[in-house]
C-alpha cells in the first residue's frame, strides 16, 4: 500500500563534478572499500546552521559531495535510494529544534544510527576570524583526514559503536604506503569522561623543521631576496640568532623524523615539529540516541533513559522508514563483527 | 492714494479683465526674450492642466466647505469670489497665448484657496511691473503689505517642540495614538524577531580572537600527540621498506614474510580491540599472550570446548555422517 502511494518520487539532484564521479570505490592500493558520505539536512535550517552543513561537507572531503542540493520534499529514502549506486557509506544529518541543534551520523543503508546533540559549534570562518593568520595552503582539501580518538572507555558499548561509526568514516591508512604529505589534516574527537560530552576538532597539520632560525626557514620557503640593510655582513643572516626558537623547547615530544621529503622545508631524516592549527568547524557533541536502523528502529542506548522503547514517533514521520527489525538481539557486537581486524589496527596507528 | 485706491476697489473685480489683458499683452515680448525655445507644446500642456486644476480647485473648495462647516459663511463667499477671478483670469490667459511663467502662476493660483493667496497672486504680478505705476496695481500695495504681515506672522510664530511638530489640533490625539500603536507594533515585531534569531544561533559560539584557553591547548596537544604518533608508525614502516624493492625475488621474498608475520600477528589479536587513548596499540599487542586470538582455530582449547568433538574416534559408525555435519557446525559459530 505505501508503495503504491509514493510511487514516483523525483530524484534528489546531486550535483558532481566530473572528477568526483571518476572517484574509485576501492582504494588502489590496499584494495579496502573507500567510505562515503554525504552531508545533509532535515527540516529547514537557520543560516547558521547552513553553513556549519557546508563545513562539514569540506571536513569530508574529498569523498563526499559538496555540491549535494536536496528539496523540501527530499525524504530520506531519497537520499538512499541515490547513495546505493554512488557508494555512500555514511550519512551526516543536520536539523535543528526549538532546544539545539543535532547531528546524526549513520552507516547506509542498515544503520546504526547514532544522534548527537549540539551544545556549542563555532564554523570554520569564526576560527579563521579568530585567528591572526589563518592558513589554507590550496590542497588542504584534496585528501581526507585523519583521524584521532582519544579518551573513549573500552567497555561501554555506545561509545564502543562511536568509535567505529568514526574510525569507518574516514578511508582507512596502510602505514606502508601512506605518503606523508598527503597527511594535512586532523579530526579530534575527544571524549571527556566527567562531562559526557565529545569534542570536535578539525586541525591542519603543518611540519617546520627543528633547529632552523626563522630567517632561513622564510628565506627558504618564499624563496625571496631579504632584507639586508641592518647587518654589517652577509654572515650576520645565519649567525645573528632569530627568536623563532624559544616555543621548539616545550614541543620537544612533538617533533618527528621523516622518512621522506615534504616539501622544500623538510627533509628526509631530519627533525621537524609538527604544528597544528584549528581550521574548524569546531563542535561539542553529547551522544543522545542510538538506533539500530537508519534514523529508525530499536533505540539500543538514550541518554534519557528509555532505552527499552522502539524508535519514538517524534521526529521520523518525514523519514518513513521503516525497516525490518531482525530479531536477532544481537546489539552491538554485529557492528563489531563488520569492521575487519586490519582496519581497527590501522587506526589504533592514529590514536 | 491709498484711500482713493481703496474707494475704487469695489469695481475692481470687472475692471481686473482689462487690467489682465494690458497685463498680458505686455508679457509676449518680455516671454519671447527670457524663454524663446518653449513652443506650442507647453500651450497644449497648459490647457489640459488648465482644465484639470479648474476642476481641481472646484473640489478642493467644495471640499473645503463640507468639512469646515463652522467656516463662517463670509469666508465661502469670498473663496467662491476667488473661484470666479481666478477663472476670468486663465480665461485671459488663454485666450492670449499664455506664456510658461504665467502658467506656472495659474498652477500656483489653482492651488491657493484663500482670498490671501490671490491677494499675493496679484501682489507677484505687482511686482514684476514695478517699472511701470500703474494706478490699478499701486491699489494693491496696502493688500501685499497685510498678506506679508500676515505670512511674517505665521513664520515668526514658534512651533511646540513636539515630536509631531505642527498639527491640527482635531487630529492630534488621532496620530498620537496610531504613531504610539505603530510604535508598539514595531517593538513586538522586533522582539520576535530577535527571539527567533536568538533561538537560530543557539549554540553558536564564536571563539574569543587570538586567544586559545586551556582546554583547546590541551586538545591541540591530544592531537599533536596522535599526529606523531602516526608519523612515527609511518617513518617507521616506511624506513624499513626503503632498500627493499619488490621486483628483485630476494627483497619480494622478505617482504612476503613480513605480510605473513603482519598477518599473523593479525589474527593473533583478542576479538576487541582495547579502546582508549593513546596507549592502546602497546597495550592490545601486549595483552595476546594472556587473552585468546580471535580466530577460532589458533585458539589452545580449539576443538576442546565442545563435548561431541572431543571423543569423536570413540563415536559408533552409524552416526558417523551425522556428526560431521554438526562439528562443521559448532566450528563455525564459534569463529563467529
Amino acid at each position: 500500500m505505501r508503495k503504491k502511494k509514493n510511487g514516483f518520487r523525483r530524484p534528489v539532484i546531486v550535483k558532481q563534478s566530473k572528477q568526483q564521479q571518476h572517484q574509485p570505490s576501492v582504494d588502489p592500493i590496499t584494495g579496502k572499500k573507500i567510505p562515503k558520505s554525504f552531508v545533509f539536512s532535515r527540516g529547514k535550517l537557520p543560516g547558521s546552521l547552513k553553513q556549519l552543513q557546508m563545513d562539514l561537507r569540506k571536513l569530508m572531503l574529498p569523498y563526499t559531495a559538496l555540491s549535494l542540493k536536496e528539496k523540501k520534499r527530499n525524504n530520506l529514502k531519497d537520499f538512499l535510494n541515490v547513495a546505493g549506486p554512488m557508494g555512500v557509506t555514511h550519512f551526516l544529518i543536520l536539523s535543528k529544534t526549538a532546544s539545539a541543534p543535532y547531528l546524526r551520523v549513520a552507516t547506509t543503508p542498515q544503520g546504526p544510527t547514532l544522534t548527537f546533540k549540539i551544545h556549542e559549534y563555532s564554523l570554520a570562518a569564526d576560527i579563521a576570524r579568530s585567528q591572526l593568520r589563518p592558513r589554507c595552503p590550496k590542497d588542504l582539501f584534496k585528501n581526507s583526514a585523519l583521524i584521532v580518538l582519544s579518551g573513549f572507555v573500552s567497555g561501554d558499548p555506545p561509545l564502543q559503536l562511536t568509535t567505529n561509526m568514526f574510525q569507518n568514516i574516514f578511508p582507512t591508512i596502510d602505514v606502508k604506503t601512506v605518503k606523508l604529505p598527503s597527511c594535512q589534516r586532523i579530526l579530534l574527537l575527544n571524549y571527556n569522561k566527567d562531562t559526557k560530552l565529545i569534542d570536535f576538532r578539525h586541525y591542519s597539520i603543518r611540519l617546520q623543521p627543528v633547529g632552523v632560525t626563522r630567517r632561513i626557514r622564510k628565506l627558504v620557503q618564499s624563496h625571496q631576496v631579504p632584507d639586508l640593510r641592518n647587518l654589517q655582513d652577509v654572515s650576520d643572516f645565519v649567525t645573528k640568532a632569530g627568536y623563532g626558537s624559544e616555543s621548539e623547547a616545550d614541543e620537544e615530544a612533538a617533533t618527528v623524523t621523516l622518512s621522506s621529503d615534504i616539501g622544500r622545508m623538510n627533509r628526509a631524516s631530519t627533525k621537524s615539529a609538527v604544528k597544528l592549527q584549528e581550521i574548524g568547524p569546531r563542535m561539542t557533541l553529547q551522544l543522545v540516541r542510538v538506533e539500530k536502523g537508519l534514523c529508525s528502529g530499536e533505540v539500543l542506548f538514550s541518554e534519557f533513559g528509555e532505552a527499552d522503547g522502539k524508535g519514538k514517533g517524534k521526529g521520523k514521520s518525514d523519514d518513513e522508514m521503516k525497516y525490518e527489525e531482525d530479531s536477532e538481539g544481537g546489539e552491538d557486537e554485529e557492528e563489531q563483527d563488520g569492521e575487519h581486524p586490519e582496519d581497527s589496527e590501522d587506526d589504533e596507528e592514529l590514536d | 492714494m491709498a484711500k482713493e485706491m481703496k474707494l475704487l476697489e469695489p469695481g475692481r473685480a470687472p475692471r481686473k479683465r482689462k487690467f489682465g489683458i494690458k497685463h498680458g499683452g505686455k508679457r509676449p515680448g518680455k516671454k519671447a526674450k527670457v524663454m524663446p525655445l518653449h513652443g506650442q507644446k507647453k500651450v497644449k500642456i497648459d490647457k489640459k492642466m488648465q482644465k484639470l486644476f479648474r476642476k481641481r480647485a472646484r473640489e478642493y473648495d467644495s471640499d473645503d466647505e463640507e468639512d469646515e462647516t463652522p467656516v463662517p459663511a463670509t469666508a465661502a463667499t469670498r473663496s467662491l469670489a476667488s473661484i470666479a477671478n481666478k477663472r476670468n483670469e486663465e480665461d485671459d490667459i488663454e485666450s492670449e497665448d499664455p506664456s510658461e511663467d504665467e502658467g506656472a502662476a495659474g498652477r500656483q493660483k489653482t492651488w491657493n484657496k484663500s482670498t490671501i493667496d490671490v491677494n499675493n497672486q496679484f501682489s507677484d504680478d505687482e511686482g514684476e511691473d514695478d517699472s511701470e505705476i500703474q494706478p490699478g496695481i499701486t491699489k494693491f500695495t496696502e493688500g501685499c503689505r497685510a498678506f506679508k504681515m500676515a505670512f511674517m506672522k505665521i513664520i515668526k510664530k514658534s512651533v511646540s517642540d513636539d515630536l509631531l511638530g505642527p498639527v491640527l489640533s482635531g487630529h492630534k490625539k488621532l496620530i498620537i495614538d496610531k504613531l504610539a500603536e505603530e510604535e508598539a507594533e514595531h517593538k513586538i515585531k522586533g522582539e520576535a524577531k530577535k527571539e527567533k534569531q536568538m533561538v537560530a544561533e543557539k549554540g553558536h559560539v564564536k571563539p574569543a580572537s587570538n586567544y586559545l584557553d586551556s582546554h583547546e591547548k590541551f586538545l591541540i596537544s591530544v592531537a599533536t600527540k596522535g599526529v606523531v604518533k602516526l608519523f612515527n608508525a609511518v617513518n617507521k614502516a616506511q624506513t624499513a621498506q626503503k632498500g627493499l624493492d619488490s621486483s628483485r625475488t630476494k627483497d619480494a621474498k622478505v617482504i612476503s614474510k613480513r605480510t605473513k608475520e603482519a598477518f599473523f600477528s593479525e589474527l593473533g589479536k583478542p576479538t576487541l580491540p582495547a579502546i582508549g587513548t593513546s596507549a592502546k596499540a602497546n597495550a592490545s599487542t601486549g595483552k595476546v599472550e594472556d587473552e585468546q586470538p580471535a580466530w577460532a582455530p589458533l585458539r589452545d582449547n580449539y576443538m576442546l570446548t565442545s563435548t561431541r568433538l572431543k571423543d569423536w574416534d570413540k563415536m559408533p559408525d552409524k552416526n558417523a555422517s551425522d556428526e560431521i555435519g554438526k562439528a562443521s557446525e559448532d566450528s563455525s559459530s564459534e569463529e563467529d
